[in-house]
């Protein structure tokens, strides 16, 4: 599939802001399963200084500073993706049990696997905890295949816990997500990133778009999409596998990557400083994900 | 350590044991002192106990004076004289050149190591380093993979913390990468024991340090990113900072400007230091702000230390910061353990200087090994924090230790152990005797051309008692000269000689502004401080004298106590208690720190802008602030039989040492921008000092004979009433008494002469600009000058019948305090910088550290 993603995000400050520094993860990166055709990214006020970089995970990142007093900020991204439908259309119940999984990471005999052994350890927003570890322990017995547990877990977490954009923040922390048992997309990839790393898996952070489509008859509204987030497991010899525990599937040919990290904190859609004014700030996302007549 | 029978030094008066620490500086293993030892020994000998007392007090005198300090904890008073043992660590010249090989060949190694961290990752591809080690720390930073400085070498600069091994040689038994300290101690130690000892340090050949600070100058100005003399600027977290003073006496003697994080802006993808002609370009930062804090845009969101924008600068290249951000990598200890490997896979042989044996939790095998023999090892985190030190397993109860296993099990990557060798011991001249101190030695390198030069020598720490097993300043260590001998007489070469002459007419774009605005307080605060001493001076004096007070002379007084000092509500609330007791009200206005307008409040507001400022004041000027330190430090004591035995007395040495202070600023200060502002902040603080005095005094109308005691009172707390008297040989009149202290041009206390001076040196800041129209402040001064020239003394002595008030001496006073406030106002708003400090965009509300 092709698609044309707009993301527009908008600040709305009540004083002025006289000079900012942003470092914003909105332009799709290449992966196996998808080619990022092209990207514009368009800010108002026009920044003095810009930049376009590549992060430590390989993730393009847009470095920029405005140093003209504005009430407003406007960062509205398009970009143009094509996306394959999973290289391997893998099968859930052959590859490493879980045990195996478990001795191969720790011997890391080749390359890859050693490198995501940095998968395995804490990050700064997700830390593997007792209670974590007990939540998801038991889908991951040793004969059982990873990635069997692994869809098990992320159904888990689909059933267990209410999808509620109205409880949580982008600061959520687990134990809270955990208590009160819902949560936004960043969440749940937390969580299940959370317990695979508590059980010793190597885990991390998607973030990305999903096209939506309209209940059958309606016109599907502009800026409707969201932005979205779920998580890759890895598996040595057999490499890295995505899940989606939001909506309790297989990321494919819907689900557009941004950027991977250890969570959501490496891949922040837009973090930096600001100078002076912005009191009570007013933030407006929207998202478009349409998808384009192949040619 | 049981001393030993006691080994009479040869010729001497001293005594030193020889300790039974596995190994003595001193001593062979053969029970002999070591021949590089003797010398000294002997001239120490000489001196007697008494003499070397004697040379120890000098020493601390001098560094007193020097305002050498290590800040333990972040509160100003608590500031620790820096402690120098008179006795110098020895290093004779064949063991310090197979020393030096071996920190040059480390230092190129950990340069090798940061290059590989943050580039191909070898070490880890090739099973070097186990994966965890690198990524779990909490100094690799991500966001500087790929940062590159210009020229080869990445690790500028590199400190090693070295004891004596097993067989006597030195181990490393810590690195500082970062931003290391030191460098700027020892080399005022050697300046100190070059006063005090001058005749041994001579006859010694001690190797001189300077060539190591002109490798560092050289190496500076080989950075530059942005063509030549490039600026350079230092980089303080301020002066709450452990190592403050060094900042200041490395910016000093390298003649580099010392800055805060918010005295540079990143602006069009450079970075520029504000100063009060604007911005000026900085090319190269030698930053002793730790990595993570050096950025809130890309690292510690929550860091009011760093300069936002600053790693994109420097991930550009248009500035350096050295050293790189990111190797605070480094300084984790786990990586002793994998030298060894480290040095076979990148060298392809043995490092020459060791480290000491390291366990790492992260590792199975040795977590094990640590949780079973914790009381023989020492524990320390793997990541510095403030607070964190290393833990010596033995010294803990059960309790402690069980708390210790539980920490290092919940989070093994973050531990690692090292066996407790007791460090070598050295004699320390401690308590009035030498005794057997562990010592720790720091040596410095900085990378040079195509390799690493060395510090001669390095700072020697002692520990403060016989059962201190380490050595930490946090933990009240002392400091030692090191003294690396020549085998021939060194000759002098001081970095100030070399230097090639540039002279830099204008001062202005070395300040950063905050020093000026501090300078312009550091003269408000104390002449508001000194106004306040001289008004309770005279108050108490009229209060305790034998003359008559009548009510309204001694209420009028009392309020006015309240109404210079803004000390509100105070005198002025007119309740009949407090003002027939005003006993406590008055102490507080003299003691109590948290009151704004207090003279202690003052005067501490006085030494905090002093301490921003450090860098500006002449020795003599830092020997006057630790006295008045010390005499505000004594005045609760002083004062505490309360107000009735002369009290006034207790606030004399105080107002002698501000005297002291404005004379030495008025005769040792270039006249730059920053005395400029020192002497603007005075000025205007004084005519409004003035203003508030006769406004409170003169203003309310009462009878003859009680008029003339309030003139009195106002002409001596002015220091006019002796002149008064000589020029009008009669009792104070009001008239007269507004011209000496208004008008008279050559009463450098009148408001004529204040508000002159004020006019001068606005009239000065402004000369380069041309513009016709003049700026708020000259207009505002030139307006109150006017008024106060235009004054009729007798005019404005005549008093309103019926309100009891002075009504055009009021409006005129109060008109000429509004234009002061306002050229105050406008002054700040024109030189120093207002900008709120910066805020995340997206709060998260996550620590950066686990």
């Amino acid at each position: 599939m092709i698609y044309r993603i707009r993301h527009v995000t908008h600040y709305e400050y009540v004083s002025p802001v006289s000079l900012c520094y942003n470092r914003a993860h909105l332009l799709p990166r290449n992966t196996p399963r998808q080619q990022c055709l092209s990207t514009q990214i368009r800010i108002t006020p026009t920044p003095v200084y810009s930049v376009r970089r590549e992060d430590f995970y390989s993730n393009l990142y847009y470095y920029f500073s405005i140093q003209e007093a504005h009430k407003s900020l406007q960062i509205d991204v398009t970009s143009q993706i094509k996306t394959l439908q999973p290289q391997m259309n893998f099968d859930l119940d052959l590859g490493n049990s879980c045990a195996r999984a478990l001795e191969l990471t720790r011997m890391a005999v080749d390359e890859e696997t050693l490198l995501a052994r940095e998968f395995c350890l804490d990050s700064p927003m997700i830390r593997a905890s007792e209670q974590v570890r007990e939540y998801a322990a038991p889908l991951f017995t040793p004969d059982r295949p990873l990635l069997s547990a692994v869809r098990e877990l992320t159904s888990r977490i689909f059933q267990d816990f209410k999808y509620d954009p109205g409880f949580s923040t982008v600061a959520t922390p687990l134990n809270e997500v955990l208590e009160h048992k819902r949560g936004v997309c960043q969440d749940f990839a937390h969580l299940a990133i959370a317990c695979l790393r508590s059980l010793g898996y190597a885990a991390r952070y998607v973030s990305g778009y999903l096209e939506t489509l309209p209940p059958p008859g309606q016109e599907k509204l502009v800026g409707s999409d969201a932005s979205h987030a779920w998580f890759a497991v890895y598996s040595p010899g057999e490499g890295w596998f995505e899940f989606d525990p939001t909506n309790d599937n297989i990321p494919s040919e819907q689900h557009i990557t941004t950027a991977m990290g250890r969570d959501y904190g490496d891949v922040t859609p837009l973090r930096g400083v600001i100078f002076d004014g912005g009191g009570s700030q007013k933030l407006e996302v929207s998202v478009d994900v349409a998808a384009m007549p192949e040619s | 350590m049981a001393i030993q029978e006691t080994t009479p030094l040869p010729q001497s008066g001293l005594n030193y044991a020889r300790p039974d620490t596995f190994y003595d500086e001193v001593f062979g293993p053969d029970g002999e002192i070591r021949e590089h030892w003797r010398y000294l020994l002997e001239g120490l000998g000489g001196m007697g106990d008494a003499g070397l007392q004697e040379r120890q007090r000098k020493a601390e005198r001098i560094l007193r004076d020097d305002g050498a300090t290590y800040n333990i904890s972040s509160d100003t008073e608590n500031n620790r004289t820096w402690g120098l043992d008179p006795v110098p660590l020895l290093i004779g010249s064949e063991e310090w050149s197979r020393i030096e090989t071996g920190l040059i060949e480390r230092a190129e190694l950990f340069d090798l190591v940061l290059k590989d961290l943050y580039g191909p990752r070898e070490l880890i591809r090739q099973r070097i380093l186990p994966p965890e080690l690198v990524y779990s720390h909490h100094g690799f930073l991500r966001p500087c993979q790929d940062l590159r400085l210009p020229g080869d070498k990445q690790l500028i600069f590199h400190a090693v913390d070295m004891v004596r091994g097993a067989d006597g040689k030195m181990v490393v038994i810590g690195d500082r990468t970062q931003a290391p300290s030191g460098a700027g101690y020892a080399l005022e130690n050697r300046t100190v024991m070059s006063r005090v000892l001058p005749s041994l340090f001579r006859d010694s050949q001690v190797h001189r340090l300077s060539l190591y600070f002109q490798a560092l100058r050289r190496k500076m100005a080989s950075l530059s990113p942005n063509g030549d003399s490039p600026r350079v600027v230092i980089l303080t977290p301020g002066a709450y900072s452990e190592t403050y003073f060094e900042h200041t006496y490395l910016a000093n003697y390298l003649g580099y400007s010392l800055v805060q994080g918010g005295d540079l802006t990143v602006r069009n993808g450079y970075v520029w230091m504000k100063s009060l002609d604007g911005l000026h370009r900085v090319d190269i930062i030698m930053r002793r702000v730790d990595d993570t804090w050096c950025d809130p845009v890309e690292l510690r969101a929550d860091s009011h230390l760093g300069v936002p924008g600053l790693l994109e600068v420097a991930r550009a290249g248009n500035v350096v910061i050295t050293n790189p951000l990111g190797t605070g990598v480094l300084e984790n200890p786990a990586l002793h353990k994998f030298m060894p490997k480290v040095a076979e896979f990148f060298l392809g042989h043995e490092l020459q200087l060791p480290s000491t044996q390291t366990w790492w939790a992260g590792e199975p095998d040795d977590l094990r090994y640590m949780l079973d023999n914790l009381d023989k090892l020492i524990i320390k985190p793997t990541a510095r924090r403030s607070g964190d030190h290393s833990i010596y397993g033995a010294s803990l109860s059960k309790e402690k230790l069980d708390e210790l296993k539980a920490r290092i099990n919940s989070n093994p990557m973050h531990f690692i152990a090292q066996k407790a060798n007791l460090p070598g011991s050295s004699p320390s001249w401690q308590n009035g005797k030498l005794q057997a101190r562990s010592t720790v030695l720091r040596s410095f390198a900085v990378a040079d051309q195509s390799a690493y030069s060395i510090m001669p020598g390095g700072l020697t720490r002692v520990a403060s008692s016989d059962e201190q097993w380490i050595v930490s300043n946090q933990l009240g260590a002392t400091s030692k000269d090191t003294w690396v001998l020549a085998s021939e007489p060194q000759r002098q070469v001081s970095y100030i000689e070399e230097r090639s002459a540039t002279f830099t007419e204008d001062q202005t774009s070395d300040l950063p502004s905050r020093v000026v605005e501090n300078l312009f307080w550091l003269g408000r605060y104390s002449e508001r401080a000194e106004a306040g001493m001289r008004l309770l001076r005279t108050v108490l004096i009229q209060l305790n004298s034998l003359s008559y007070l009548p009510t309204t002379v001694h209420d009028l007084m009392l309020k006015a106590v309240t109404q210079v000092t803004t000390t509100y509500p105070g005198f002025t609330q007119n309740n009949a208690n407090l003002l027939a007791q005003p006993e406590k009200e008055l102490m507080s206005v003299i003691l109590d720190r948290r009151r704004p307008g207090s003279v202690t409040a003052n005067l501490h507001a006085m030494l905090n802008c002093s301490e921003e400022t450090k860098e500006m004041l002449s020795a003599d000027s830092h020997r006057v602030i630790n006295d008045l330190r010390d005499e505000l430090a004594q005045l609760p004591q002083l004062l505490s039989s309360g107000l009735s035995i002369a009290p006034e007395e207790a606030l004399d040495p105080l107002v002698t040492s501000l005297l002291a202070f404005s004379g030495l600023t008025q005769e040792s200060m270039i006249r730059g921008f920053g005395w400029r502002f020192l002497e603007l902040g005075r000025r205007l603080e004084r005519t409004l000092q003035s203003t508030a005095l006769l406004r409170a005094m003169l203003v309310p109308v009462l009878e003859d004979s009680e008029q003339e005691q309030v003139m009195e009172t106002v002409l001596l707390t002015s220091e006019v009433l002796i002149t008064y008297r000589r020029r009008y040989r009669i009792r104070p009149q009001l008239d007269h008494g507004l011209t000496l202290i208004m008008l008279d041009k050559t009463n450098p206390r009148s408001l004529h002469y204040q508000v002159d001076l004020l006019r001068q040196h606005i009239e000065q800041l402004q000369s380069r600009d041309n513009s016709p129209i003049l700026s708020e402040e000259h207009r505002a001064i030139l307006e109150a000058l006017t008024l106060v020239q235009l004054s009729r003394p007798a005019e404005l002595a005549v008093g309103a019948e019926d309100s009891g008030v002075r009504e055009a001496l009021d409006k005129r006073l109060a008109r000429i305090q509004t234009l002061l406030s306002n050229v105050a106002t406008a002054i700040s708003d024109r030189y120093f910088d207002h900008r709120s400090g910066p805020q995340q965009l997206v709060q998260t509300g996550w620590s950066e550290e686990p």
